[in-house]
């Protein structure tokens, strides 16, 4: 891949832009609120889109693209079973609580509701999984630029963590939001011509229908039985482990994109984001699953005059992670070329800054503040929160670096930050609908549903990882074997919570107002017109998404 | 003009119509017929942009 003058053209202005964002926000920064959490001032389209895009990193764009070409059409349920359905169950349910409490963070809501160790336990491990979540984002975008370009892995390193660290130095979450939505346009419109495109080569969606054996392009038809789709799912598994438990932990309980809807202006535009942000979600798999399941029938017989390809691996399978590039190289002409390159850059950064904002808002708040310096001026925490912020670029490098020397350690941080996230909604679920719960049952319940994970993963096999206890029982993928152990391991929290809360001794009702459902008068949402209701918005959505599952069953 | 630096709206909007500026001058010197797919895209990029622009909406973004 050779890019030429225009190429390079586009990726410097768009360089120069979101440095300027951050220049630009720069001027507003007075306050450590201003810069930790935006003075909750930000309007709803931009925070519903930032929502969103806080999601579209790495992972997203280039593992969906993968997921797509590696399972099929199957790959949809990761939104249209798990993200729609938790964005809304978010905005309609659980928004009142985050936004009402006042609480500055998720981990902050939960020392309101439950006590300051449940508290330190989860602030403590999400600022280690963002640091390290936005550290391997760098790594995969160097190795990206490496492979693709033959650019230098360490440049391109420091370039990437340089431009989004002055980004997010100069204004903080504003700034990281504000780029947000920019990349979020870049990364949609930059990469829809390509689908079109490749769309168009592949004799359009009934010509790959046509070239695919059936599995791979219905979402549900193969679904009754686990040995008769690419999953090896049966749909029991798939509802509970990825509808309900990792997608509900993900979208409902993962500050990185609740802090999104946390700094909206009022509590209904705090509800409406996720709702409003669930529509392009619900879209999105056009952009990033479609692409995957053309490059699958583009490498069939019939369309193998096409001349595309998906890379082999040193083992010599397919290398699904470079499906993505590869189209972009195959179809994209110089300029446009620039535009797909900037997007896949643009994702990178944008999953980065999410993580850096996230882990300064919670180290500042919920660990300096909380632990080691209480009662100083607001200056001081300012001036905090932006060294937090440099801390943050430089441990992700650090730990880009410790990717680049261990080929597993990708892997292996993936699969604890599965231990730590999957049993989390559990807890909210119980603490926000259950003033029973106690301070105890939730710690002690966090702690089980992670021992049950890792338990789980010791204990089970998928494509040769995991079962390093006994090999029990065998998945046939590792997406499979991750909603088991999520599923497992939310059960044990939830179980354990109930047990060890029925035992201890509650909160009193007074100190729990606000903070749980049953204690919190429910004000009328709106009035008037209809699109200012999260329910009417929430319930527009779930036909929707239903209809999109009945049309690709 | 300087004072709509403060929206994102009119940011995102000038970002993409300088895009598509270099897109359409690309297409212009470009020897490959797939240079079509620069225009087209380009077009769209530039429609966008002017889109963004000519929406107001305030100082903050709103």
């Amino acid at each position: 891949m050779k890019l030429t003058l225009a190429d390079y053209l586009v990726i410097l202005v768009y360089f120069a832009f979101v440095l300027a964002v951050g220049f630009i926000i720069k001027k507003k920064i007075k306050s450590s609120n201003d810069f930790l959490s935006s003075k909750r001032n930000i309007p709803l389209w931009i925070t519903s889109l930032a929502f969103i895009s806080a999601n579209l990193g790495a992972q997203e764009v280039l593992g969906m693209v993968a997921s797509g070409a590696k399972y099929g059409i199957m790959t949809v349920h990761f939104y249209w079973v798990g993200a729609i359905f938790a964005m809304v169950f978010l905005g309609v349910f659980m928004m009142p609580f985050y936004y009402g409490s006042r609480a500055r963070s998720v981990p902050e809501y939960l020392k309101l509701r439950f006590d300051e160790k449940t508290r330190g336990l989860n602030a403590i491990s999400f600022a280690v999984m963002t640091v390290f979540s936005s550290g391997i984002s760098l790594f995969a975008l160097a190795k990206l630029l490496e492979i693709i370009l033959k650019w230098d892995f360490d440049v391109s390193i420091w370039i990437a963590a340089g431009v989004v660290m002055i980004y997010t130095f100069l204004g903080g979450l504003t700034s990281a939001v504000y780029n947000e939505v920019l990349q979020f346009f870049l990364i949609v419109l930059g990469l829809s011509p390509l689908v079109i495109v490749a769309l168009h080569d592949a004799g359009g969606w009934s010509n790959i229908k046509a070239q695919l054996e059936p599995q791979f392009t219905h979402a549900w038809k193969y679904m009754g039985s686990a040995n008769s789709n690419p999953m090896g799912l049966h749909f029991m598994s798939l509802i509970f482990g990825l509808g309900f438990v990792m997608s509900f932990g993900y979208w409902c309980t993962d500050f990185l994109v609740v802090q999104r809807a946390m700094i909206a202006k009022n509590m209904n535009a705090a509800q409406r984001t996720p709702i409003v942000a669930a529509l392009p979600k619900m879209l999105m798999p056009l952009i990033v699953v479609l692409p995957g399941v053309i490059a699958l029938a583009l490498m069939t017989p019939a369309l193998h005059s096409k001349g595309f390809t998906i890379p082999v691996n040193e083992n010599g399978g397919l290398d699904y992670t470079m499906t993505l590039p590869s189209l972009i190289a195959h179809y994209y002409p110089s300029g446009l070329l620039g535009v797909g390159i900037t997007a896949l850059i643009a994702s990178f950064m944008s999953g980065m800054a999410g993580n850096v904002t996230a882990f300064n808002s919670v180290f500042t708040y919920d660990i300096y503040q909380s632990y080691f310096v209480k009662n100083r001026s607001d200056r001081h925490y300012l001036v905090v929160g932006k060294m937090i912020t440099v801390a943050g670029i430089l441990f992700s490098i650090a730990t880009a670096y410790i990717a680049k020397s261990f080929n597993n350690i990708n892997d292996f941080l993936q699969l604890v930050f599965s231990f730590v996230n999957g049993p989390l909604f559990a807890t909210f679920l119980l603490g926000m609908f259950w003033k029973r719960t106690t301070g105890h049952g939730a710690f002690f319940g966090l702690l089980a549903g992670t021992i049950a994970a890792v338990l789980t993963h010791g204990l089970t096999v998928a494509e040769g990882k995991g079962g390093w206890i006994m090999d029990l029982y065998e998945v046939r993928s590792g997406m499979g074997q991750a909603f088991i152990v999520a599923g497992v391991s939310w059960i044990a929290n939830f179980f354990t919570t109930i047990l060890v809360s029925l035992a201890t001794k509650p909160k009193p009702d007074h100190e729990l107002t606000g903070l749980v459902y049953s204690l919190t008068k429910k004000e009328p949402l709106t009035k008037g017109k209809w699109y200012l209701n999260p329910i009417t918005l929430g319930v527009i959505l779930l036909v929707a998404t239903i209809i999109l599952n009945i049309i690709f069953f | 003009m300087y004072k709509r630096l403060n929206e994102l709206s009119f940011i995102i909007g000038l970002f993409f119509t300088i895009v598509s500026i270099i897109l359409l001058i690309d297409t212009f010197f470009s020897k490959q017929v797939s240079g079509k797919l620069n225009l087209y895209t380009g077009i769209v990029f530039l429609v966008f942009g002017i889109f963004m622009i000519a929406i107001k909406t305030g100082k903050t973004g709103d």
